[in-house]
């Protein structure tokens, strides 16, 4: 047994500095049966192998299923200022313009058009709003001829907005041709 | 340390090879670091509604005078709501909800939402599969009414759900649509 940590010394130049892997406990004492008794009398080896295909089966299993689940088109920014109210029979979201009130700014697909101010205590048609909606249609309609516009517009507004204003920038959609007009919700009760 | 083991070998030499792992572990912790960062765990839903406006009239088409149909008409009282079956301007039927205080954060209507099953049991009138047509709904709300309650009283009004078919599939589809009433 002592043979198994002295081999080769002399042919091995590294031999003082790295040693072969294996057991340090107490080598040092050329003793056999201290050795012996430190390995645990040869019972058994030292060598633990840890196994690892249930961890990489978890991982796997995560990474496909993480996979599954990603979605990069999904994500839609909702401004920081805006609590969108929950609702339970909600559908998923399309791909349509997002028209977001900020405060008393509405934006069409994060670009600024115009002002909700004049509509908080009266129902009107925000104009502004009205031209980039418009413009937007006609723009899909000269890229796609043959489609019919499938007229939908997602409205991005704060829980907490007074009705005339939700119903002036609903009514200002309406008019520039996108008569359906849906609500982004937070799904849940 | 991580090795995988191909069984014992019997011939004259082992086929205990060792596949290095750590570098296969170490990419699918990164893969799993960075696909959790960019998950999307909230996901955002919409809410349908329609105008109802009509489009520019078809030549190819005929027009045929249409009679009116029944609409239900929700009026979002302080202390009630009131619905309405009105066809043209004359009111078939007419039902009122007490409309319960709620919590403020997130209002909600079951017993609203009850109420217009039963009234789309007996009024309703798009109730075939092959409809393809939902009734409507028209929505009366207060001026200075918070949206999230019109969301809730929409919520209750796309409760009740009834099957379509669609491309030769049926769906279950809300019985109503809703518009808002522009006064």
């Amino acid at each position: 047994m002592a043979d198994r940590y002295q081999n080769n010394r002399e042919h091995n130049p590294h031999a003082h500095v790295i040693h072969k892997p294996g057991r340090r406990l107490m080598h040092k004492i050329p003793l056999r049966f201290v050795w012996r008794k430190v390995h645990g009398m040869g019972a058994r080896s030292p060598n633990a192998n840890l196994n690892l295909t249930a961890y990489i089966d978890f991982l796997l299993v995560t990474v496909i299923f993480l996979l599954t689940t990603f979605n990069a088109s999904g994500q839609i920014s909702v401004p920081k200022e805006i609590t969108l109210p929950t609702a339970e029979n909600a559908e998923d979201v399309i791909d349509a313009p997002i028209v977001s009130l900020d405060g008393n700014q509405v934006f069409v697909d994060g670009q600024y058009a115009g002002s909700a101010k004049s509509v908080e205590d009266r129902l009107g048609r925000i104009d502004e709003l009205f031209a980039a909606l418009k413009t937007r249609r006609e723009n899909w309609k000269t890229l796609q001829p043959n489609k019919p516009f499938p007229g939908v517009v997602i409205l991005q507004i704060d829980q907490e907005t007074k009705a005339v204003v939700v119903k002036s920038v609903f009514q200002t959609a309406a008019y520039a041709g996108y008569p359906n007009v849906s609500f982004m919700v937070t799904k849940g009760k | 340390m991580g090795g995988v083991d191909v069984g014992d070998g019997k011939g004259k030499r082992s086929t205990n090879a060792d596949i290095n792992m750590i570098p296969f572990i170490d990419l699918l912790m990164v893969t799993v670091a960075f696909l959790l960062i960019t998950a999307v765990w909230v996901t955002n839903s919409r809410i349908n509604a329609n105008a109802q406006i009509p489009g520019p009239p078809d030549p190819t088409k005929e027009i045929t005078p249409k009679t009116p149909e029944k609409v239900l008409n929700v009026n979002i009282e302080a202390e009630e709501f009131v619905l309405t079956w009105r066809q043209g301007s004359v009111v078939a039927s007419e039902v009122k909800v007490p409309r319960p205080t709620q919590n403020q954060e997130k209002p909600s209507y079951p017993d609203l939402a009850k109420k217009f099953e039963e009234e789309w049991n007996t009024h309703g009138s798009h109730k075939n599969v092959d409809d393809q047509t939902v009734d409507q709904a028209v929505l009366h709300a207060r001026d200075n009414m918070p949206f999230k309650e019109i969301v809730a009283v929409l919520d209750a009004l796309y409760t009740p759900k009834r099957e379509m078919k669609i491309d030769n599939d049926v769906a279950k589809v809300p019985v109503f649509n809703m518009t808002f009433s522009i006064r």
